[in-house]
């Protein structure tokens, strides 16, 4: 299950091979900043997309809902609803009962943070579909799978209820990300998708008496690492998930391209019997090259708590750097044309193309023309041309991909 | 003069200004943002203009509670 924060992102997950997708519409979700967010009238167009892939699609609706965000939950699950959006996750009652009212799937928001059967078979009354809470053990899952099988719990569809958990990206130090340290700080409400993300700072804690300062071995005291559950996915097979949900509608379409890629690569593999350590040696190497605080496999595999990160941003081994703009594709002689406005591209460079209708796509440049002329250099200002298998367009952005230092 | 502007489209809905400020921001029903009375639109920003120096404060208050930063408050 992937994020889509945007239509590059939501490109990039259909491309990759996601089952389903979430996104938000608008602010009631737990990324409400706009930028990050569909609009009402690209309803449409992402449940068109994902139709034709046979992908599912879900709409996530849940922050804390007010009397005054009554309308609009309204408003967003009956367009939804009409745009024949698979499911609607939730966490306030109010969305649950009118998405029922509605008849519209509801799946349960980890933000519930449910940790047992018995809170399932409540919910199993509403929703065919729940994300446990992510401090659960991979055995205290398997529990519960286990019961949702053997005591027959249904959902509303009538199917046994599934269990998603959270599979990779960013954890927090707050329990299921009920949160209240960025509302204290910045009056910016974590629960009503404006986390400012405090936790991810470096602190340090000083006796105020005596201005002592404690010395601390990680100054990142309240920003875990990222969860990575890929090296033990036949475990988390094993107990029972049948969704794996992949964090980070706030990230870079080449992150979630990536990140599906090696997921699905690995999901495939366990299902043909050839997963094996050597071949997560190398997804392990190719995770690391977009966005991450450094991987830990969370509390699944119920050792011990907390492994903090110690860097600000991301380890990413790769990164992004803007070149040009798409200008024109030639659809019969299969060729792409870029103009060149900042840095340079030679053949041999891995090269990025992003936009909200080609996704993400990388590969390794081995042939173009400079302004006609063949050439290994293109510089700023430059126009060149690349056998293309896929059609560009005026809004793609050409990256190459260099070594992060 | 004070001079109040609300970048509506960017509001998630919070309702601190309503908190801070009720006679002069109030949620709407139908899309769930703010809503700046008595304000004038243009592209995307909604501006409201006070002879009454006493509505500063309340709208400051507002302004520096807004988690999108997307009031401003100005005593020209």
């Amino acid at each position: 299950m992937a994020p889509a924060g945007n239509f590059e992102s939501l490109q990039a997950a259909l491309d990759n091979g996601a089952d389903s997708v979430y996104f938000g519409v608008e602010q009631l979700n737990m990324r409400a900043r706009s930028n990050i967010n569909f609009g009402l009238n690209d309803l449409q167009e992402v449940a068109e997309r994902c139709r034709a892939k046979n992908v599912r699609t879900y709409l996530t609706l849940n922050t804390i809902i007010y009397d005054h965000d009554l309308s609009l939950v309204k408003t967003l699950l009956n367009a939804a609803k009409a745009a024949e959006i698979t499911a609607v996750i939730a966490m306030d009652q109010a969305v649950i009962a009118y998405a029922r009212q509605i008849g519209m799937e509801v799946h349960i928001s980890t933000q519930i943070n449910i940790t047992n059967i018995e809170t399932v078979k409540f919910y199993a009354l509403f929703a065919d579909t729940m994300v446990l809470s992510r401090e659960l053990s991979l055995r205290q899952i398997q529990k519960i799978t286990d019961r949702i099988e053997k005591e027959n719990v249904r959902g509303p569809s009538g199917n046994l209820v599934e269990i998603e958990i959270f599979g990779h990206g960013a954890l927090c130090m707050a329990v299921s990300g009920k949160c209240y340290l960025s509302l204290h700080a910045h009056n910016s409400s974590a629960n009503r998708g404006a986390c400012k993300q405090n936790c991810r700072k470096k602190y340090t804690v000083i006796d105020q008496d005596t201005g002592f300062e404690i010395a601390l071995d990680n100054e990142y005291m309240m920003s875990p690492k990222d969860l990575c559950t890929l090296d033990f996915l036949d475990q988390v097979i094993a107990a029972g998930a049948k969704v794996l949900k992949i964090e980070g509608r706030g990230r870079a379409p080449e992150y979630v391209a990536k990140v599906i890629k090696t997921y699905r690569e690995a999901i495939d593999a366990h299902y043909k019997g050839t997963y094996d350590q050597v071949k997560v040696a190398h997804w392990m190497e190719e995770l690391k090259k977009v966005y991450n605080r450094g991987f830990w496999s969370g509390y699944y595999l119920g050792q011990k708590l907390g492994e903090w990160s110690n860097v600000d941003g991301s380890k990413a081994t790769q990164k992004k750097v803007y070149l040009g703009k798409g200008q024109h594709y030639f659809p019969k002689a299969k060729i792409g044309e870029f103009k060149i406005e900042a840095y340079d591209l030679n053949i041999g460079d891995t090269v990025l193309i992003t936009g909200p209708t080609t996704g993400a796509k990388e590969f390794v440049l081995t042939q173009m023309l400079v302004n006609d002329e063949k050439k290994e250099k293109a510089t700023k200002n430059d126009s060149c041309t690349i056998p293309l298998d896929f059609r560009i367009r005026p809004s793609d952005k050409l990256y190459k991909i260099v070594k992060n230092p | 003069m004070v001079v109040v502007t609300l970048q509506r489209k960017k509001c998630i809905g919070c309702n601190y200004c309503v908190e801070l400020a009720p006679a002069f921001f109030q949620m709407a029903r139908n899309d769930g943002k703010s809503v700046l009375l008595h304000s004038v639109e243009k592209k995307g920003f909604h501006t409201f203009k006070s002879a009454d120096d006493a509505s500063y404060t309340p709208c400051k208050e507002a302004q520096k509670a807004c988690p999108v930063k997307i009031i401003s408050t100005k005593l020209v």
